[in-house]
């Protein structure tokens, strides 16, 4: 709805109500406004706004109960746009100082340097980049080939316990699957491919891979489900063998289903902290040469992880760690978007009469 | 659909040639290969092991040849007309450009590698050798396209193991990588990439080529993957289990009942360490963040979808919900490390890590319940409001009933994301991760004369959880610890699966009674 007619469904409904209910409404959200106020600025005086909402609050639900159903599930729903509205302002705030003494250099310098208290996040960020390339390149292929396996080859059986077998493996904490990189894979790869430290971008890109490959096979098989059996039947009925009309009748119809799985699985692959953080060694240099993927470096989240405890005593380095926050979280966001349009422009080529 | 159209298919391509008895001995290799080079990989065999009295080597190695054999001959067969199949004039465009990418690989490798050559003259050969194999995959009827170069992948590769150019004890430590390659990885990666080679030429040979050729080859590559994908995300559990059981079984006894490892803190008073402290530190967070993001969370959704016009406003709350849910959650982490922590005493609290929890369970819990909503028929609202019932009466007393069943399940899937997660509680809420005593929640209520009049110690407390105590046993140094640090990763992965499984039940229950 626009602005206008937001303003205008506001002064109808509360044209409609008594004058009780008027001055109720303006005390709860003056004493809300204050609590959130209160919380930000001194924390310790928040219980009295809050006594006093809680109080119109439940004055409301024994006298107007519609009327203060609706004005809570607002509140709620203003609440998720306030979460989203402070998460953003405090990491950018706590990034301000690293940005304003490194400039541009921030993001292309590749000194961690504690003594001269320069920090840039260029090594993170290209730790980040190589391990997301290797995860999207062991979940992207895995996982549509998985969703295919599912949706269209498996029979009817096989695919009610394949499902929900996919969906449960999507549950295994990450740090799980860092313990077992850490305990196993680690030695693994030193033992077998004569590693000289542990920890590899490899390693991480590779578990990471595996990490997202469920969430990537299950959301790219919802993609695959949602084709009409009309668009299938079609094909098939024109003659075409099964495999005909998968290859170019259903992943064509899935593709924006498919890539938005796909980037989901990128964001994920970024985002991805613990797996990382304990099978790199965490250092802050580039791998030498850079395309050396078998190195070992730090990423973005790895940095913050490994890091915030040793840069309590210094400022500057835990502003940098919130740059690096700050870079993930643009990102994601970015990705977040772009996948939403593409599933917004699936669903209206796919949502025609079936 | 599938389903409805094989039988009568089967039925109509009832006749078998010699061409099928004699492709199923190159993709029977295959799957043999296949589960040999796993089993290379997992080191559960070495290639230097005997299989009646020969090596697994030279046993792969013959097995390349006898594959390039059969398909060689499967290949001239059909061409020549000997046997009936019913091969395509051309390849087609993929396949080609698979085969140019395996030759310019190979063709890459050996030349840079083993001839030492330069960028110089090995990019061009490589390429030349990759447009090369495309263009005559490309040009030559399908029976041959399919065969012969799987056949000289076969020849190639099985040529190489026998005479021990590429043996047991081949290394290879390529410029600028850190890792060197051995020879049983390489000999593993060969049996693995032949043998879904294989697979796919000889089910596509043995349907006599064709679509129906291609279609049987790409099931059968696809099943095989599949099969592997599966049996790989087992064992990666089952390694678990079989890694934790003994640590968590450690000292129990079902009579007077006693499972020490679960039961018992931390400390030197108890003969088994354990990790009770952990568990109840998960289990209040868990309880912290539905508390605080439940009712948020279905309000919203309750808001978004009865009140609200679809338009702007929704769309963009939609796009804010979407980027919490995909925010990382060591973003939130560094969030609460900067906005809850200095505002809640200062220090690592209990209560911090509900909330920085429940501002990750909120996007969850409003997406899956926004979907629940959503899903209630528009019939019952209308029915309802026929009556002459008012819009918040029809969405307490029919609505929100009918939803609630999705709801739950989105709060349980969402509970057993949240159960796992380390990074966001990493910087909030734990002083001694390894801990002696609970936090008692409950009873640690106190009231006081000054704001804010009631207080609880072991909420305004530091307090541990299960997550983070794995990430302890791994930072703290393994060693003595592991043990613990896989018992810890059992009870983890049993909690998590459990909210999980009981979550996908109940949405598979629900969602066949709505299709009823």
């Amino acid at each position: 709805m626009s602005g206008a007619s937001t303003t205008q469904a506001v002064s109808r409904s509360v044209a409609e109500l008594d004058w009780s209910a008027r001055i109720a409404g303006l005390v709860g959200a003056l004493s809300l406004l204050a609590a959130f106020a209160a919380f930000i600025v001194r924390p310790g005086a928040v219980v009295f706004p809050a006594a006093v909402f809680a109080a119109v609050a439940l004055y409301g639900w024994f006298t107007y109960q519609a009327e203060t159903a609706r004005s809570l599930t607002f509140l709620a729903t203003a609440s998720t746009l306030v979460i989203l509205g402070v998460i953003t302002v405090y990491l950018f705030v706590q990034a301000v100082p690293i940005a304003r003494r490194m400039g541009a250099s921030l993001l292309t310098s590749s000194t961690w340097d504690v003594h001269a208290n320069r920090y840039g996040l260029a090594t993170m960020m290209w730790g980040t980049l190589i391990t997301t390339i290797i995860a999207t390149l062991v979940s992207a292929p895995l996982g549509v080939a998985g969703a295919v396996f599912i949706s269209e080859i498996a029979p009817k059986s096989v695919r009610e316990a394949v499902k929900p077998a996919i969906e449960l493996l999507a549950g295994i904490p990450s740090i799980v699957y860092g313990f077992i990189g850490f305990v196993v894979l680690n030695s693994y790869m030193m033992d077998l491919f004569r590693l000289p430290t542990t920890g590899s971008l490899f390693i991480v890109g590779l578990v990471i891979g595996v990490m997202a490959l469920p969430t990537v096979i299950s959301v790219s098989e919802d993609a695959l489900n949602a084709v009409p059996n009309a668009m299938k039947d079609g094909s098939v009925a024109l003659g075409s063998t099964d495999w005909q009309t998968t290859k170019s009748v259903s992943i064509p119809a899935a593709i924006s289903g498919i890539s938005a799985a796909v980037i989901l699985g990128v964001g994920r692959a970024l985002g991805e902290t613990m797996a990382a953080t304990v099978i790199l060694a965490n250092v802050t240099t580039l791998p030498e040469p850079l395309y050396d993927v078998f190195g070992n470096t730090i990423t973005l989240t790895s940095a913050i992880a490994s890091q915030y405890g040793v840069a309590a005593g210094r400022p500057m380095q835990l502003s940098a760690l919130f740059a690096a926050g700050v870079v993930l979280f643009i990102v994601v966001l970015a990705l977040s978007i772009v996948s939403q349009t593409i599933e917004r422009r699936m669903q209206q080529t796919l949502g025609g009469e079936q | 659909m599938s389903e409805s159209y094989g039988d009568e298919r089967a039925n109509i391509v009832a006749e078998t040639s010699a061409v099928d008895q004699l492709a199923v001995i190159p993709a029977t290799f295959g799957a043999i290969a296949f589960v040999v080079g796993w089993a290379i990989v997992f080191r559960w065999i070495s290639v230097t092991d005997t299989l009646a009295g020969i090596e697994y080597a030279t046993l792969l190695s013959i097995g390349h040849l006898l594959a390039a054999a059969v398909l060689c001959a499967v290949g001239i067969f059909s061409t020549t007309g000997i046997v009936d199949t019913e091969p395509d004039d051309s390849t087609g465009l993929f396949t080609a450009l698979a085969f140019g990418a395996i030759a310019f690989i190979g063709v890459g490798l050996t030349a840079s590698q083993t001839l030492g050559t330069g960028a110089t003259v090995w990019f061009p050969t490589s390429l030349v050798a990759a447009v090369l194999v495309a263009g005559v995959v490309l040009g030559v009827p399908e029976d041959l396209g399919v065969t012969l170069p799987v056949a000289a992948f076969e020849l190639v590769v099985g040529l190489v193991v026998l005479t021990d150019v590429i043996g047991p004890s081949w290394v290879w430590s390529p410029n600028g990588f850190s890792a060197s390659f051995v020879g049983p990885i390489a000999i593993a990666a060969f049996a693995m990439v032949g043998s879904l080679l294989c697979v796919w030429a000889g089910t596509n040979a043995s349907k006599g080529f064709g679509s129906r050729g291609r279609e049987l080859g790409a099931y059968a590559l696809i099943s095989t993957y599949a099969v592997a994908l599966l049996a790989i995300l087992a064992l990666l559990i089952i390694f678990v289990v079989q890694n934790g059981l003994n640590q968590v079984l450690k000292g129990a006894q079902l009579w007077p009942f006693k499972l020490p490892f679960v039961l018992n803190g931390y400390g030197l008073q108890y003969d088994v360490n354990g990790i009770f402290p952990a568990i109840v530190g998960t289990v209040w967070l868990v309880v912290g963040a539905v508390v605080f993001a439940v009712p948020l969370a279905v309000g919203a959704a309750v808001y978004l979808t009865e009140y609200a016009d679809q338009g702007r406003f929704t769309r963009i709350v939609e796009t804010a919900t979407n980027g919490l849910w995909s925010t990382p959650s060591i973003v939130y982490g560094l969030f609460a490390f900067a906005f809850l922590l200095p505002r809640i005493q200062n220090d690592v609290t209990l209560l911090t890590g509900q909330l920085v929890l429940g501002f990750m369970l909120l996007p969850l819990v409003l997406i899956t319940s926004r979907e629940a909503l959503q899903n209630v028929p528009d019939e019952y609202r209308d029915a309802s409001a026929a009556l002459g019932v008012t819009q918040w009466q029809t969405i307490r007393s029919v609505v929100l009933p009918a939803a609630i069943p999705g709801v739950l399940t989105g709060i349980i899937l969402g509970i057993g994301r949240i159960a796992g997660e380390t990074a966001p509680i990493l910087l909030v809420l734990v002083r001694e991760p390894f801990s002696a005593s609970t936090p008692s929640v409950l009873g640690s209520f106190h009231f006081t004369a000054t704001a804010p009049f009631i207080t609880n110690d072991a909420l305004l407390g530091p307090a541990t959880a299960l997550p983070y105590q794995l990430f302890a046993v791994i930072t703290a140094g393994v060693g003595a610890s592991q043990e613990f640090g896989w018992g810890t990763a059992l009870v983890l992965l049993c909690v998590v699966m459990f909210f999980y499984a009981i979550g996908i039940t109940t949405r598979i229950y629900f969602r066949k009674k709505l299709r009823q």
